[in-house]
């Protein structure tokens, strides 16, 4: 093992030889400072490159009469074990989606929402919601939320619904 | 800024920057139209044809042009032919600027409201049809084609 001994010993010195040691804290504390300042501007900086509005909102999100499901037509994924927002563990959201406009009531501005279904398990069964405001027959199937959306997703099985506000709409 | 944000398309597109409104035309293709085509226009293999550093290829031949607008969901969109008319032209310089022929012209909304009522029958066949059609002439969208069918 005496090889070893040397090669450690002579990388040491070889490295002490470079460096300091407050170099290295004060690289170690950069690291630090730095990373945790950056990796929280992660979702902001990708929030304001879509430029998703966030309008103030209230009522209970996992009611059928919440503003943002007035074009909805499934199962609310707030009462699925996701939220408006994600899907439930284990299911994956579909990137085609039906997308309807809503006016909400705190402000009444119309807001773009994607109602982007989760699919990947059976039905959820829960918060049945059908408001279909805006829905159009099928053979206008990009405004018909009687299909099933999920396509473009490794499963075509249906479990629930989100309603992510992705704009302002017009003024009419 | 909202005057910087608009010169770049006003500078494309002859025309564009007196008539059209930049964020109508970015509002009305999120309600009618990136659903499916996703909102960077990427589309999704197989499902739902690709527009970004695409769709402009199309404008190399009339029929290519007049295509676009009688596909289904342009031409049964429940958009008007002035609305689909700003769109069409915002997404081809927004998504595929660097396709389009130096010849490009805009939509025009007569256009557009002629072309809406000839609809497509069958959208698929015909726009591999065309795309060939093109890519005889156009060397990028023909080594684009053999991409594919690798």
């Amino acid at each position: 093992m005496k090889w070893l001994d040397q090669i450690t010993e002579n990388t040491s010195r070889s490295i002490a030889q470079r460096t300091s040691r407050r170099g290295f804290l004060g690289k170690v504390a950069g690291l630090l400072a730095g990373g945790a300042a950056s990796v929280p501007l992660l979702p902001v900086a990708r929030a304001d490159e879509h430029s998703n509005p966030h309008p103030v909102e209230s009522g209970d999100v996992n009611s059928c009469d919440y503003w943002r499901y007035c074009a909805i037509d499934g199962f609310l994924c707030g009462c699925c074990g996701g939220s408006m927002n994600s899907c439930p563990p284990g299911t994956e959201m579909s990137p085609i989606t039906w997308i309807g406009t809503c006016e909400n009531p705190e402000d009444g501005k119309s807001y773009i929402i994607s109602y982007n279904d989760c699919c990947g398990k059976s039905s959820c069964g829960n918060c049945l919601c059908m408001r279909s405001e805006g829905d159009r027959p099928v053979y206008r199937p990009n405004q018909s939320n009687d299909l099933n959306w999920c396509l473009g997703t490794k499963s075509n099985v249906y479990n629930c619904s989100t309603a992510i506000v992705i704009g302002t709409a017009l003024d009419k | 800024m909202a005057t910087l944000k608009y010169l770049p398309l006003a500078l494309l597109v002859p025309g564009f920057g007196a008539m059209a409104d930049e964020h109508r035309a970015r509002v009305n293709y999120q309600i009618h139209c990136q659903g499916c085509h996703l909102p960077d226009a990427s589309g999704f293999p197989g499902k739902v044809p690709r527009m970004n550093d695409f769709v402009g290829y199309f404008l190399h031949s009339r029929e290519g042009r007049e295509f676009l607008v009688r596909v289904p969901g342009v031409s049964a969109s429940r958009m008007s032919d002035e609305d689909i008319t700003e769109v069409m032209n915002w997404l081809l310089t927004t998504f595929s600027p660097g396709q389009l022929p130096e010849s490009f012209e805009p939509f025009t909304v007569s256009e557009v409201a002629v072309l809406r009522e000839q609809r497509e029958d069958d959208p698929e066949r015909t726009r591999v049809r065309i795309l060939r059609q093109i890519a005889a002439d156009v060397p990028e969208l023909a080594s684009e084609l053999a991409r594919a069918d690798d």
